[in-house]
């Protein structure tokens, strides 16, 4: 699942997957903005089957790598 | 009475916070003082005649929050959350109209304010979010006096969990002294540093000539931001001191990198309000249904909506509309920007980059002030 997200979250920012490492903070590094957060949470949904209340999710539940896969296992 | 100025408002204040300083070290939940001060400020701050249109307007949106939470157990429909968005903002844009709401009601911004609470609270309960409403916690959401006027805008769930919740004196300690150190800084920005710049440069600009227009830009821009910002703290270190946590309105908007930047640290609690509540929701919809065959129109769409609205929002004026869609544009072109341009993103991670960005961010910024002051118009 890391990898997966790894390759979303590289191509709905530009940035290179290698980029997205496990300490960073999305928004703190400008890997995300708010078009990227809805992009990447409706990408997440087609690629894993799942449907996610994007009304319900805050940026501090998902800014770090550890997190987002801890919000997509328990949706 | 105007909130935060003149030394009246301060005195009744000091005399307000001594009781919430007092019940706050002796580990006391505020939330029944809080709504006894607010009562008490808002009959301080009103005059008669416009005490019932506040009233009025208050019963009005509660009875809308009210319908909507028993309609929204028992049905889903989308249109059905609209209607009730539409009912909660018409006052809004009927005072907008027709000005009978906005004379002498709190501050200039008072019944926008106002609004935005309402608003939000028929959008979560839509969302399921709101699980229970609370007749005490709701009327205090909307009329806590510290933000009545002119915001921050706070969050109904956020809002409720302050204070409901059960603080220690020594955990009271911390959100005193940060209160007191907000409401001085605040005092400082708005009734002195403010004052000054109005006072030796921006009345005394002539009004015409190509120069003239220039130096009032800068002028208005620092006037405008002293004035607001020094509010704001105020408005947060009076709530922080009465056991709330409001949220904060400026993070050092001038050294913004972009104009994304710049709405993540000026009126953060409006920029993320129509964010959460109209951008988002937006950006979410067209890329679900696939509206776009460039899906990155979703955003652009968005952001001339968002800003649009919020220029509306301002009021009906020419100047307030122009601005919020300068502002939408600049948005726009941010995230063409960041979309045509791959390495963008990597510059403006770098330190080296932020100067010249910066200083072309606070030109942008500084000319949208000028539209909004209605100079040009």
């Amino acid at each position: 699942m890391k990898e997966t997200l790894q390759e979303l979250i590289a191509d709905v920012s530009g940035f290179d997957p290698e980029d997205i490492t496990d300490d960073i903070d999305f928004f703190e590094e400008g890997i995300l903005d708010s078009f990227g957060v809805v992009h990447l949470l409706v990408k997440i949904e087609e690629t894993f089957g799942k449907k996610i209340n994007i009304a319900e999710i805050v940026r501090d539940d998902i800014n770090t790598m550890d997190k987002l896969i801890a919000m997509v296992e328990n949706v | 009475m105007i909130p935060y100025e003149g030394l009246l408002f301060f005195y009744i204040l000091a005399a307000v916070l001594v009781v919430s300083a007092v019940l706050g070290f002796l580990g006391k939940n505020q939330k029944y003082w809080g709504i006894i001060a607010t009562l008490f400020m808002l009959s301080a701050i009103f005059d008669r005649g416009h005490e019932w249109l506040l009233i009025g307007f208050i019963a009005f949106e509660l009875i809308v929050l009210y319908a909507y939470f028993v309609i929204r157990k028992k049905s889903k429909n989308c249109l059905l959350c609209w209607l009730f968005v539409f009912l909660s903002i018409a006052p809004l844009v009927l005072s907008k109209l027709s000005g009978i709401l906005t004379e002498n009601v709190i501050g200039f911004l008072g019944i926008s304010y106002l609004t935005f609470k309402s608003v939000q609270i028929v959008i979560e309960t839509y969302d399921g979010l709101i699980e229970k409403l609370s007749f005490i916690d709701t009327l205090y959401f909307i009329v806590f006096f510290p933000t009545i006027s002119s915001g921050p805008i706070d969050r109904y769930r956020r809002f409720v969990g302050d204070i409901n919740a059960e603080i220690s004196g020594e955990q009271y300690s911390d959100l005193f002294k940060k209160g007191v150190w907000k409401l001085m800084t605040g005092v400082f920005y708005g009734l002195v540093i403010s004052n000054l710049i109005n006072t030796l440069w921006l009345s005394k600009i002539p009004e015409s000539g190509l120069f003239n227009h220039w130096q009032y830009m800068y002028a208005y821009t620092f006037y405008l931001f002293f004035n607001f910002a020094g509010y704001s703290r105020m408005a947060i270190g009076t709530g922080y001191i009465m056991g709330v946590k409001v949220p904060e309105n400026f993070d050092m908007p001038f050294i913004s990198k972009d104009m994304k930047d710049f709405w993540s640290r000026w009126h953060i609690s409006l920029s993320t309000w129509f964010r959460d509540y109209i951008y988002t929701r937006f950006a979410a919809v067209s890329l679900r249904k696939k509206w776009f065959k460039n899906i990155y129109m979703g955003s652009y769409i968005g952001y001339i909506i968002t800003m649009t609205v919020m220029g509306f929002w301002h009021g009906f004026e020419l100047h307030y509309i122009v601005y919020g869609i300068y502002h939408g544009l600049l948005m726009c072109a941010n995230d063409v920007i960041e979309h045509k341009w791959k390495g963008y993103k990597k510059i403006r991670r770098k330190d080296k980059a932020w100067p010249v960005m910066a200083l072309i961010t606070f030109h942008l910024i500084s000319f949208g002030m000028l539209i909004f002051s209605g100079r040009l118009f």
